[in-house]
């Protein structure tokens, strides 16, 4: 879908504008409303960029006059408003793009369109008002059904943040276009550019802008989507409704930004770890997830999740974990805000990450155990997903991974992005440039390594390094290398790449990390896979156990067990001297600190 | 028109439906325990294949799913013990399972088998409108396998309305946003809800399902519906010695 900003008239809004690329702007040359252009001079259209079509708008204008002022402001389009005849188009066609616009309402004649066929390039439709436009107020807008011609329309009149998701819905195969005005305004003509960008974002989502971000049914190529029972429809869609909406809402980011400036003690340092750059001969950075408050990148995503639930009026707060740095962030944001946390978690990992579940105990969380199944991860998310479809009205579901239905995997990997956002920045005030050779990152789920991925997944010339649990070795029968045991299938709502047997059912994975021992990855990760864009590789308990020992003993950081996966990456790559590589130290070693124990025999 | 449109046309009300687990409580039962629902006077069935993570499904049925995969219940051991349905079974019969197993059978595949061997439809809770219609529909049309959707006292009327459209046997409806084996509660925003569908006049049968496990919820959910699925309820007899000799009274205790 295409996007037409109208109605804008002063020199530096028209300017931030511009700078988020709409197909359209609109210039209202019509003297009778408060949007005239009236003397703004050419100068400030000059400096639009020539793949925006800069257009006139006109009501009964004279053709002289509208020739004479195309050729003042360099209009390529324009947008006829008045009672201008097929006649009177025909004389600008193929000399400029041209609109005809039409007032709508329920009794409107569309055969009357059917003179203009072959005249005008496209319609506007637009609310019927005595006056010419600008009603902000919508029509019916399935009487569109009636347009049966083949020349394609834009959608104007009354189309505003509140229903734009609605505009999405409209299905109209000659639907070209939106147009924006006065419902994002702060006066008229002067455009409120926070609102605008919510709404590009909300409209550049259908059309698949990012080349490796989601489409709107929630698809990264072949994996994703939303395989859930109707009883978790009403959530989920009530999600993907509203994700975007409250997350770009300006309020909404002071306070993320806020509490992971304050709370969370961001930005994270990127570390220049020198005795790790001399031994592997290149400029190694650590991004210091480690340093984040509750010890891991997870509360990134727990408090993103946390301010959403508040606003969609959600009381209660289910979470599943695994190794319990999930449940921790969780139980911490719910305390943080005041609101009731359940946290579900498998017998066996409540056994073997028993500090974990005194800590979110502490937090003033409720922990129920997995008693089903392997009584482990998935089966906490099944629990999860369970008691979801049970209190479907008041409670929120945080998953904390870019796993499960459509919209989490998206959603999370936004709350995420965060860190690949600083290292960019931080690249640059250690480098001068912000694009480094190689990203490195482990993968359970995969929410830290997207992340880490995620603002260099259009820097196509950045190598990309997931790096999976292999266990004790990729054909041992005890790993959890998803992409080189697994194969697509449908996982906890999405379809990925998963561990399973050749009848679909799911295989427990084996891994020392507790944090990697997941059955499935994203489906981001598993399109990144497909595709090429990233390389997936995997690591052995012993090579993890190692990297961290000697991470622990030449920089002085004691990495958790799934960072160590990462590190240990190292050893399997060869560098120029020159190249930089940025490796996510999604969490601190303290929760790990028995198995390590028990491994070196300290 | 399949077996399910005949016996739709052929009864309107207080159709009776029972769910069973296939390989519980033991492998090449399925056909055995069809063939006595049906004497005893069940008027379609549901046999479930099992999945290692039922996210849908209560303690009951999750145990039930548990107990066939450890007795080895596959869907190609299903579809081996299938073989004899129609040679012993009139009455329509559902496959019920998630999707996963299904995707790795190939789902084609799946509907071609499934039709040859006398299945009349499917219950796939995890394959929504949207995946159904946009990615996969095909498979089941072609080879006449009706899909049954699922409605939740959720399910926004606009939806209802799409379901129906592509619905062509019945519609499941939920007695409440729950996972099987709980109780029908009857309650007056669910009374509502069922009273709303009631007046939506929809082309396709209603039939309701999760919480019906006697005469009594039986009977109410058929004032409302054509008529009703006993699952867990049925699921818990399977567990009982001489579960075989029991169904004909456990039938008319629910009738």
């Amino acid at each position: 879908m295409k996007i037409k900003v109208c109605g804008l008239k002063y020199p530096e809004n028209i300017q931030a504008v511009a700078a988020l690329k709409p197909n359209y702007m609109g210039f209202i040359c019509y003297d009778r409303t408060p949007r005239y252009i009236d003397t703004l001079s050419a100068d400030v259209l000059a400096t639009i960029p020539a793949s925006i079509h800069k257009t006139g708008v006109f009501v009964n204008e004279t053709a002289e006059i509208i020739t004479q002022l195309i050729d003042q402001y360099g209009f390529d389009t324009i947008q006829l408003h008045g009672h201008e005849s097929p006649e009177f188009c025909h004389a600008f066609n193929g000399k400029v793009t041209v609109i005809k616009a039409f007032g709508v309402d329920n009794d409107f004649d569309f055969s009357k369109l059917d003179a203009y066929a072959g005249e005008v390039d496209y319609f506007l439709f637009d609310t019927k008002t005595s006056i010419y436009g600008g009603s902000g107020k919508a029509f019916n807008w399935s009487i569109l059904d009636k347009y049966t011609l083949n020349i394609p329309f834009f959608l104007s009149g009354g189309i505003s943040p509140d229903n734009i998701e609605e505009v999405k819905n409209i299905t109209h195969p000659q639907f070209y276009a939106v147009d924006l005005n006065s419902r994002f305004e702060d006066e008229p003509g002067l455009k409120n550019i926070p609102k605008l960008e919510n709404a590009f974002d909300i409209i550049k989502n259908r059309t698949l802008q990012m080349k490796y971000g989601v489409n709107e049914h929630g698809y990264y190529g072949d994996f994703g989507g939303a395989y859930i029972p109707e009883m978790l429809y009403p959530n989920v869609e009530e999600l993907r409704q509203q994700y975007l909406n409250i997350i770009n809402d300006p309020d909404f980011k002071a306070e993320f930004n806020d509490l992971l400036k304050n709370y969370v003690g961001r930005p994270s340092p990127l570390y220049h770890a020198k005795r790790y750059s001399e031994k592997y001969g290149a400029n190694i950075f650590f991004k210091r997830e480690d340093l984040n408050h509750t010890g891991s990148h997870k509360i990134n995503n727990a408090i993103g999740q946390i301010l959403l639930a508040k606003r969609l009026g959600k009381k209660r707060i289910i979470a599943e974990t695994g190794a319990g740095q999930h449940g921790v962030a969780t139980a911490t944001v719910c305390a943080l805000m005041g609101i009731e946390c359940v946290v579900y978690m498998g017998e066996i990992d409540m056994a073997r990450q028993a500090p974990n579940v005194s800590r979110m105990k502490m937090l003033g969380a409720t922990v129920r155990p997995a008693s089903s199944g392997s009584k482990t991860l998935k089966d906490a998310t099944n629990e999860a997903l369970r008691d979801w479809i049970a209190n479907p009205v008041d409670t929120h579901y945080i998953i904390g991974s870019v796993v499960g239905p459509y919209p989490y995997p998206d959603m999370v990997a936004r709350f995420q992005s965060i860190i690949s956002e600083e290292t960019k920045k931080q690249l640059i005030e250690h480098t001068g440039k912000e694009l480094p050779e190689y990203v490195l990152a482990c993968v359970g789920g995969g929410s830290n390594a997207m992340g880490m991925f995620y603002h260099f997944l259009d820097n196509e010339q950045v190598k990309l390094v997931a790096v999976e649990a292999a266990g004790k070795g990729v054909d041992s029968g005890h790993s959890a290398a998803t992409t080189f045991l697994g194969n697509e299938g449908v996982l906890h709502g999405s379809r990925t790449i998963l561990m399973q047997t050749p009848d679909g059912q799911v295989v427990e994975p084996y891994s020392i990390s507790a944090g990697l021992d997941y059955p499935g990855i994203g489906p981001q990760h598993a399109h990144l896979y497909k595709i090429n864009r990233a390389e997936y590789v995997s690591v052995t308990d012993d090579e993890a156990m190692k990297a961290g020992l000697l991470c622990s003993q030449m920089e002085g950081i004691i990495p958790a067990i799934e960072s160590s996966h990462a590190l240990a990456q190292l050893e399997k790559m060869k560098f120029n001297s020159t190249d930089n590589v940025v490796i996510c130290l999604s969490g601190r070693g303290d929760k790990d600190l028995d198995t390590f124990i028990k491994y070196f025999g300290y | 028109m399949n077996r399910l449109n005949q016996l739709f046309a052929a009864k309107k009300n207080n159709l009776l439906s029972i769910y069973y687990t296939a390989g519980y409580p033991a492998l090449n039962t399925t056909v055995d325990i069809a063939e006595a629902l049906e004497k005893a006077g069940a008027d379609f069935l549901e046999v479930g294949f099992p999945y290692s993570d039922p996210v849908a499904d209560g303690p009951t049925i999750q145990h039930s799913s548990e107990q066939a995969l450890i007795n080895g219940m596959t869907l190609d051991h299903l579809f081996g013990e299938l073989t004899e349905l129609r040679k012993r079974v009139t009455i329509p019969i559902l496959l019920m399972g998630y999707f996963n197993p299904i995707v790795q059978y190939g789902i084609e595949r799946f509907c071609k088998k499934a039709a040859e061997l006398g299945v009349d439809g499917v219950i796939v809770p995890d394959l929504p409108m949207y995946e159904y219609e946009a990615l996969y529909s095909a498979h089941f049309i072609n080879n006449n396998l009706s899909n049954i959707f699922l409605v939740t006292p959720q399910t926004s009327p606009d939806r209802i309305r799409k379901i129906d459209e592509l619905s062509n046997s019945f519609i499941y409806l939920l007695s409440s946003s729950s996972i099987t084996g709980g109780s029908l509660q009857l309650t007056n925003s669910i009374e509502d809800y069922y009273k709303r569908i009631k007046a939506m006049d929809l082309k396709n049968p209603t039939i309701i399902g999760f919480g019906i496990s006697d005469n009594a919820t039986f009977k109410k959910a058929c004032e409302y519906a054509n008529g009703a699925i006993v699952g867990s309820k049925f699921v818990k007899l399977l567990a009982e010695q001489d579960y075989m000799s029991k169904i004909p009274a456990f039938i008319q205790s629910i009738r």
